[in-house]
């Protein structure tokens, strides 16, 4: 395994910029050497078409909320989108998006934000090993996630 | 100012990055200055939230200009002013000045992501991208911006 200790100085150099609490970029945890096969954009759009699909259950369930989360509905339609566009550029060969999983009937605003922290970690993971080209996207897809999950208390 | 070769060796900040981080220092500047503005204007309670929002772009100003300085590099200066994007004279401008500070600060981290691969700067910069886009949601949703979460903060 790589070192994954830096020295003194660069220590020091972050403890001043990373003042914000962790609350994207979970652990961070060794990245063994070798290359996913999958491209790790897939597992993102999945995890967007299935938060929508939840948003829009608990739409559904709660009508009254249905105002407050249709944007977030919204906003992971799209962001399933772009990652899929994303992933096709890469790679024009790569198979097609399967369908979003069904919700059950009762899909609760906890199980929502739940499910929103997590893409938010799992976006965030990615977001630090992208190539420079696609990061941008996949930190706004992560800040997008944390955020909502943030205001849906 | 410290002698750039002292600690031009710590890994991962190359010039993009360094460069990257003096951009996002000024955008902060401009959002203190902005929410110092904004205050005088708004009715108590958003006042505090202004507050408080300033002050967390105090600490991001003071953790920039640490980390710069640390790099051996002159953090780059507060302007005396800065234009705004319509003039501030009521509550609804002064919501409008926070959103467009925010918005500024939202893109000026996406592009530190944009400019850097090292994984640390990048894992900050993600954490206050997330935490300008919740500010930046209260000025939206405050000034009727919608949606109050954009899709795609700091694009």
């Amino acid at each position: 395994m790589r070192d994954l200790h830096p020295g003194p100085t660069r220590r020091q150099v972050l403890a001043a910029l990373l003042l914000a609490p962790a609350a994207v970029a979970g652990l961070g945890a060794c990245s063994l050497g070798a290359k996913p096969q999958v491209d790790p954009l897939v597992a993102l759009a999945d995890q967007a078409r299935a938060d929508a699909a939840l948003a829009a259950a608990a739409a559904a369930a709660q009508p009254d909320l249905a105002a407050r989360l249709e944007p977030l509905r919204a906003a992971r339609t799209e962001h399933a989108a772009a990652l899929d566009a994303e992933v096709a550029r890469q790679d024009p060969d790569a198979p097609p998006p399967g369908p979003a999983p069904t919700p059950g009937p009762q899909v609760t605003l906890g199980a929502l934000r739940e499910a929103l922290q997590a893409s938010g970690r799992s976006a965030g993971e990615v977001a630090l090993d992208v190539p420079t080209d696609r990061v941008g996207l996949v930190a706004s897809v992560a800040a997008c996630c944390a955020a909502y999950a943030a205001v849906l208390a | 100012m410290t002698d750039r070769r002292a600690v031009a060796s710590v890994p991962g900040y190359d010039d993009a990055t360094i460069a990257a981080l003096q951009d996002v220092l000024a955008a902060e500047h401009a959002a203190v200055w902005a929410y110092t503005l904004a205050i005088a204007f708004l009715p108590a309670d958003e006042a505090d939230q202004a507050r408080a929002d300033a002050e967390a772009h105090r600490k991001l100003r003071a953790a920039l200009e640490a980390t710069v300085s640390q790099l051996g590099e002159r953090p780059v200066a507060a302007q005396p002013a800065y234009t705004t994007p319509q003039p501030v004279v009521d509550a609804e401008s002064a919501g409008a000045l926070a959103e467009a500070a925010e918005t500024d600060t939202m893109v000026a981290w996406r592009s530190v992501m944009q400019r850097t691969t090292t994984r640390d700067v990048r894992a900050g910069a993600l954490e206050t991208l997330a935490a300008s886009t919740v500010r930046c949601s209260r000025w939206r949703a405050a000034v009727g911006s919608a949606p109050a979460i954009p899709a795609f903060p700091g694009q």
